[in-house]
């Protein structure tokens, strides 16, 4: 099995986690690339795609992101097959759009027909938790969901 | 292996060493600043309740704790060392110096006691070493329609309860009753990011009227008008948005006394703080930041002072792709410090003991004297 870490950054916080986390999953086959790089039509069956993003202007995606979505809204891609996951990050001192860039996220993958793998976990610039040490666990429990079903 | 000194340890100098050592591992790179302690803005522009903002400090910490990035503060380019100095000790030299004076209004009155720029008020709010904190009156008037402007009159009206969480232990806005911003442009044209205009709307001491924004569309104007009429019960202080009024004069004999406009309005106050932006010498460099061979700038200091942490961070990686591309392989220039400058335990001896020294409800205390920081700084040298 494949994993592919997926980031949508603007200040860089997310793309320094999907780093993390692929070291931490050094036992795996993973990638890490920016969704500004990423193509709907590169999605393949037997790779699970750990999507990191964070949240700006009015509850929307990063910049690094905005591309991939409009990618997705303008292809509307099948990705029935897909497995993903979404970590999010945001900062509660936004209250009402709190972590809406890994909400945006797990909407679009869904409507193409996706299939996430345990929640989505959010991140709290504000709060005292590091990044890390929510992701990691996350991370290995979407791994061990994902291995009986994408390990070919 | 060929080294790079990048001067200034705001978010342009971080990022372009961030890129810099993703690209070009073997390259040696030190960091100089000013100051004994990192990170320009974002410790001391960045607002001190927008703690959340400053969380990107994570990233350049891994710089020095695992990166091998060398920092050297305490160290003032042109005082301390020379450019020339570093040319021919480095093989790279990156300014990264940022921005630090106030636009001036250019009206009668401007040096009157009790006006003040946003820089230098910001900067004391936020503990810049030997800034002191302006003495805030009972009726203020902000001028500036842009982010800046809304983190002052933010602070300006905070309850010390509001303040949870920051590291700012008493606002300094506890004698305000009333707070007025005007703007020369009208409403819809004003730069307020409209997420910074609906966080007044949680103000809890603080009522607010919008004047001069029944026209015009868009989310900024959605935003001020969902603002006007914010009134929690008991509210002591108000807030005043004023558009399209361009000052002329500021009143007053030996202290201000009031603002007025080309219109003819006049506004008391007491005090003044104008946030119209910023100023100083720019390097002068391409579009790719190239300055001479071997010399680059990046951020503020190349681009003027527009532009919030992802603009510099784009701009930084622009300029280190340049740099990486530039510096030639295989062993290079050696690279110094002079001998007064701290290093980056000097900087964890100062986190530790402000962070020590935070009351209930807030996440530091800062030293706010150079000699208090230069004490930790060196503790430990011999
Ligand atoms: C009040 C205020 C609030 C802001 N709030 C936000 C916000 O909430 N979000 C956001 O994204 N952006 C915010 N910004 C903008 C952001 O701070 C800037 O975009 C950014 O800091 C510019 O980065 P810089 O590295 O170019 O300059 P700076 O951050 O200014 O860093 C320059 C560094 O160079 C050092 N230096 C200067 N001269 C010398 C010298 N001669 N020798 C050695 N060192 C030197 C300084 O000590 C400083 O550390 C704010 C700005 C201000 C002024
Ligand atoms: C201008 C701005 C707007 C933001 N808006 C939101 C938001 O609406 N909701 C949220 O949860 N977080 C918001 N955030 C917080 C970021 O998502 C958070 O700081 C994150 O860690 C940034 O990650 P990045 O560095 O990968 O971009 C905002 C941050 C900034 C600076």
């Amino acid at each position: 099995m494949q994993i592919a870490i997926l980031y949508g950054t603007e200040t860089g916080n997310a793309e320094m986690l999907a780093e993390d986390i692929a070291a931490h999953l050094d036992d795996h086959d993973t990638s890490v690339t920016n969704l500004s790089d990423m193509d709907p039509a590169d999605f393949t069956a037997g790779t699970l795609y750990l999507i990191v993003t964070s949240t700006y202007g009015d509850g929307e995606l990063p910049a690094s992101a905005k591309p991939f979505e409009e990618a997705m809204q303008a292809a509307g891609p099948d990705l029935s097959g897909i497995h993903f996951a979404v970590f999010g990050m945001g900062d509660s001192e936004y209250e009402e759009t709190f972590n809406f860039g890994g909400k945006r996220i797990e909407e679009l993958m869904k409507g193409a027909g996706a299939t996430m793998l345990g929640a989505r976990v959010t991140h709290d610039a504000s709060g005292a938790d590091m990044a890390e040490d929510l992701a990691f666990p996350w991370a290995e429990a979407v791994v061990a969901e994902a291995e009986p079903a994408l390990a070919a | 292996m060929p080294s790079v000194a990048i001067i200034g340890s705001g978010p342009s100098g971080c990022y372009a060493a961030q890129a810099l050592a993703k690209a070009r591992p073997d390259v040696s790179i030190t960091i100089f600043d000013a100051l004994p302690v990192p990170y320009g803005l974002i410790r001391y522009g960045v607002a001190p309740d927008h703690q959340g903002t400053k969380a990107v400090i994570r990233q350049f910490e891994r710089l020095f704790e695992r990166q091998g990035v060398r920092f050297a503060g305490n160290v003032t380019l042109g005082r301390d060392v020379t450019l020339e100095a570093l040319r021919d000790g480095f093989d790279a030299v990156v300014l990264a110096t940022g921005l630090h004076d106030d636009l001036r209004l250019g009206i009668a009155g401007e040096d009157l006691p009790g006006v003040h720029g946003s820089g230098a008020v910001t900067r004391a709010w936020n503990g810049w070493p030997g800034a002191e904190a302006p003495a805030i009156g009972r009726r203020v008037v902000v001028i500036g329609n842009g982010n800046v402007a809304v983190d002052l009159v933010r602070l300006l009206a905070k309850t010390p309860e509001e303040m949870e969480g920051s590291d700012l232990v008493l606002p300094p806005g506890t004698g305000v009753q009333e707070i007025t911003i005007t703007g020369r442009s009208p409403a819809e044209a004003a730069k307020f990011d409209p997420v910074m205009l609906r966080e007044l709307g949680k103000l809890t001491d603080c009522a607010i009227s919008v004047q001069d924004v029944s026209s015009g569309e868009g989310k900024t104007v959605e935003a001020l008008q969902a603002l006007d009429g914010h009134a929690p019960e008991g509210a002591r202080k108000r807030l005043t948005f004023r558009f399209g009024m361009t000052p002329a004069r500021i009143l007053g004999q030996t202290a201000v006394e009031g603002v007025e406009f080309t219109d003819g309005t006049v506004i008391p106050a007491d005090t003044v703080v104008t946030a119209i932006g910023f100023d100083g010498a720019r390097a002068a460099c391409d579009a790719e930041g190239v300055v001479a061979p071997g010399l680059y700038a990046t951020g503020w200091c190349r681009r003027g002072p527009r532009g919030t942490i992802p603009e510099n961070r784009a701009d930084a990686m622009a300029v280190a792709a340049r740099i990486a591309a530039d510096l030639p392989e295989g062993p290079g220039k050696p690279g110094f410090a002079p001998d007064c400058a701290t290093g980056y335990d000097g900087w964890q001896r100062i986190d530790a003991a402000e962070r020590t020294a935070a009351p209930e409800g807030r996440v530091r205390a800062k030293i706010t004297t150079l000699a208090g920081l230069l004490a930790l700084a060196k503790d430990g040298e011999t």
